[in-house]
């Protein structure tokens, strides 16, 4: 569910004002009733959750598998209303940084970059601006119908000279823009749960076979760069937590072994995920079925 | 007699056409059956970005080319034939 692209004028209206009058208790009140709303009418929302839930909460019945899309619902309404918080000044949240001394190490000991593997999880636009410590530049690899979103969120637009935007529609997918950043010591920021038509690899994720992108394991090891996964998720009112602590250095024995050894990481990363999802169930924001086997393209 | 350019370029080709092979694992297809003039992405040869990536190292790897000075460039990946002059004009600037 996405509220900004869902919501209308009205809308935001009553959630800027409830935020700015009764802060952030306030406007998460009305998430409940905002997100029945869309429980009950929105029937393309509910089913992107179906596949993830279902597989999630297995054995569940009917009623229980709604109130669990509900729940999701509410946490991802939860992170927009934080988002707008942040990005609007109202206020800011404490964030607690796991794995910092490490990504700042492996910075510090090779004239390369690394590559940040992100998911839909927690709130990553809000945590990623932690980041800015490292003092390297961060590239997004993001969509053209995603960047507004993240250039509010982290500013882009307003001269943030840190962090900027590579484009998968670029020559390539990007990836020469991608391995420049990483051969200049930048951050390249991939994310690693949906693979928008990208060549994608086959891991087992809650039980079944999914299909995540393999590109950031492949440029990885091509440029002899480590892999960062970033998960960061809400654990009280005013905090989140952003963990860069599993960090993944893939790199191919052999030609022959490459596809098999991609299929390692993939499944690696997967695990991280499953691990995520085990305990914070309802902050995997996934509206996307990775399961199905038509995702799995073969650019 | 053949000049030093075109047996410089000839011998990048050959080169180019022997890593593309090994590196980026082709199946079904000799060095020698890459035409100068095929096309390197989608249609044609049928490569794709991360393929792309492999190339990338080769260039830098095997014949010494800073990946900053192939942004922008579309033209250099059409071709081993745009391959092989960018490499020979760029190798030569550097050396």
């Amino acid at each position: 569910m996405n509220i900004r692209k869902r919501g209308n004028k009205l809308g935001f209206w009553f959630f800027r004002t409830s935020l700015k009058w009764t802060g952030l208790s306030g406007a998460y009140g009305l998430l409940y009733f905002v997100c029945l709303y869309y429980l009950i009418f929105d029937r393309t929302a509910v089913s992107a959750s179906m596949a993830y839930i279902q597989r999630r909460f297995r054995g569940i019945n009917s009623f229980q598998k709604y109130h669990a899309v509900y729940q999701l619902f509410i946490s991802q309404g939860k992170s927009l209303i934080d988002r707008y918080y942040v990005v609007s000044g109202l206020g800011r949240f404490d964030i607690e940084l796991r794995g910092y001394d490490r990504i700042k190490s492996l910075l510090s000991d090779s004239k390369k970059g690394l590559i940040l593997l992100t998911a839909h999880v927690g709130n990553w636009q809000v945590t990623m601006t932690t980041l800015e410590k490292l003092g390297r530049t961060v590239y997004l690899l993001m969509s053209p119908e995603e960047n507004a979103a993240v250039k509010d969120s982290l500013n882009i637009d307003s001269g943030n000279e840190k962090v900027k935007i590579i484009s998968p529609d670029n020559f390539l997918g990007g990836v020469i823009e991608i391995m420049k950043a990483i051969d200049e010591g930048s951050i390249v920021s991939i994310m690693g749960d949906r693979s928008y038509g990208h060549s994608a690899s086959e891991a087992v994720l809650l039980g079944d076979r999914a299909y995540f992108p393999h590109s950031a394991f492949s440029i990885a090891a091509s440029a002899q760069c480590p892999v960062v996964v970033l998960l960061s998720a809400k654990v009280s009112t005013k905090k989140y937590f952003v963990d860069v602590s599993h960090i993944m250095e893939p790199r191919f024995s052999s030609r022959a072994k490459k596809k098999e050894e991609l299929e390692g990481f993939v499944q690696e990363y997967a695990g991280v995920l499953e691990d995520y999802s085990a305990e914070y169930p309802y902050q995997w924001f996934l509206f996307h079925d990775i399961w199905r086997k038509e995702n799995k393209a073969v650019n | 007699m053949q000049s030093n350019e075109a047996q410089d370029l000839a011998q990048i080709k050959k080169t180019l056409k022997e890593l593309l092979v090994s590196d980026l694992s082709l199946e079904d297809i000799k060095p020698e059956e890459i035409r100068d003039d095929e096309v390197l992405f989608g249609e044609g040869l049928g490569l794709d970005s991360l393929d792309a990536v492999e190339i990338v190292v080769i260039l830098q790897r095997k014949f010494g080319l800073e990946v900053k000075d192939l942004e922008n460039r579309k033209d250099v990946f059409y071709s081993i034939d745009s391959l092989a002059k960018y490499i020979y004009e760029n190798r030569k600037k550097n050396s």
